[in-house]
């Protein structure tokens, strides 16, 4: 046995179980299955809806809570959903944000890390926004609506999926000319 | 008070395992176009498969209905299957183009990317300006 090892055995099933769950943590399927069925629980019992299939989303529910906070500050009437409207806002984005800090926090993977262009990602922000507005959700809650049995959602998961590729194409192209 | 409280919450769970899986909603076609990698793409179909599932069972455990397609969500008219379709094909191409979707977005920010903070500096200030002048002058003919 070497020095290294010598750890008392309540450290050792500490580490064993660490890894099963790091696992487990790091896997993309694992995500979809969990945040699948925690979206449709959140949405259907926990009082996220109407809308329908509003249990995540971070574009409807980024506005929802901008909107409140705009409605309850300046006094305007801007949209919200009804499930936005209930009290207290949706605090979605804002525990997506805390839980991915707390994550990198605990191993070590948080870097405070420039990679330029920010301008052009702030257009993008904006512009990503609108479209998901405009459409009815983020990425992610299309593809929960096109789970629930919204024609509108398959819909706009095709389109999604057209975009991307194209997107990716292009951005292949600019890199080889 | 108990929907904030169960927004909180799963956007918790959503960003600690989105930030240890590295998972994105429109990474995943993105990396099989690109060099053929299936990760992202099996979490993006698991969470499509899970929320049929879930959705279901949930239709049979409060017996409202069994159909496949959900009620009330048929786009009204040609008009506005365009407007889907070119909104989604413009929201696929410009997440793309940032590099990731707007839920992995708030990932990287919690992560410490300086870029992402751009991203949702520019999301937010047009949640605001577009559920102020854009969204009640284009009306409710999307659907």
């Amino acid at each position: 046995m070497t020095a290294g090892t010598a750890a008392s055995p309540r450290e050792a099933v500490r580490a064993v179980s660490r890894g099963r769950l790091g696992r487990l943590t790091g896997s993309a399927v694992v995500y979809g299955v969990v945040v699948g069925v925690l979206a449709v629980v959140v949405g259907e019992w926990l009082g996220v809806n109407p809308p329908a299939a509003y249990g995540l989303c971070s574009a409807c529910h980024g506005r929802d809570l901008t909107s409140w906070l705009v409605n309850h500050l300046e006094g305007r009437h801007l949209f919200i959903t009804a499930a936005g409207a209930k009290g207290w806002p949706l605090l979605t984005v804002v525990g997506v944000v805390v839980g991915s800090y707390v994550a990198s926090k605990r191993n070590g993977e948080h870097a405070t890390l420039n990679l330029g262009g920010n301008v052009r990602q702030f257009v993008y922000g904006a512009l990503v926004m609108s479209a998901a507005l405009f459409v009815g959700g983020c990425p992610t809650r299309i593809i929960i609506r096109s789970g629930y049995g919204d024609l509108a959602g398959v819909l706009a998961l095709g389109g999604v999926a057209t975009g991307i590729v194209a997107a990716t194409l292009t951005l292949r192209w600019a890199a080889r000319r | 008070m108990i929907v904030s409280l169960a927004s909180l919450g799963l956007g918790l769970v959503v960003g600690y395992l989105g930030q240890r899986s590295r998972m994105c909603s429109i990474g995943g076609l993105r990396d099989f176009v690109l060099v053929r990698d299936t990760a992202l793409l099996k979490g993006a179909g698991a969470l499509l498969v899970s929320a049929w599932v879930a959705f279901s069972l949930a239709r049979f455990v409060s017996g409202s209905g069994h159909g496949l397609i959900a009620a009330g969500t048929t786009p009204s008219g040609l008009r506005a299957v365009a407007a889907i379709a070119v909104g989604a094909i413009l929201l696929g191409f410009f997440a793309t183009l940032s590099g990731a979707c707007p839920l992995r977005q708030h990932v990287l920010a919690g992560q410490g990317r300086i870029g992402a903070w751009w991203f949702l500096a520019g999301f937010y200030v047009a949640a605001v300006v577009y559920t102020s002048w854009i969204q009640p002058s284009i009306g409710g003919w999307v659907l």
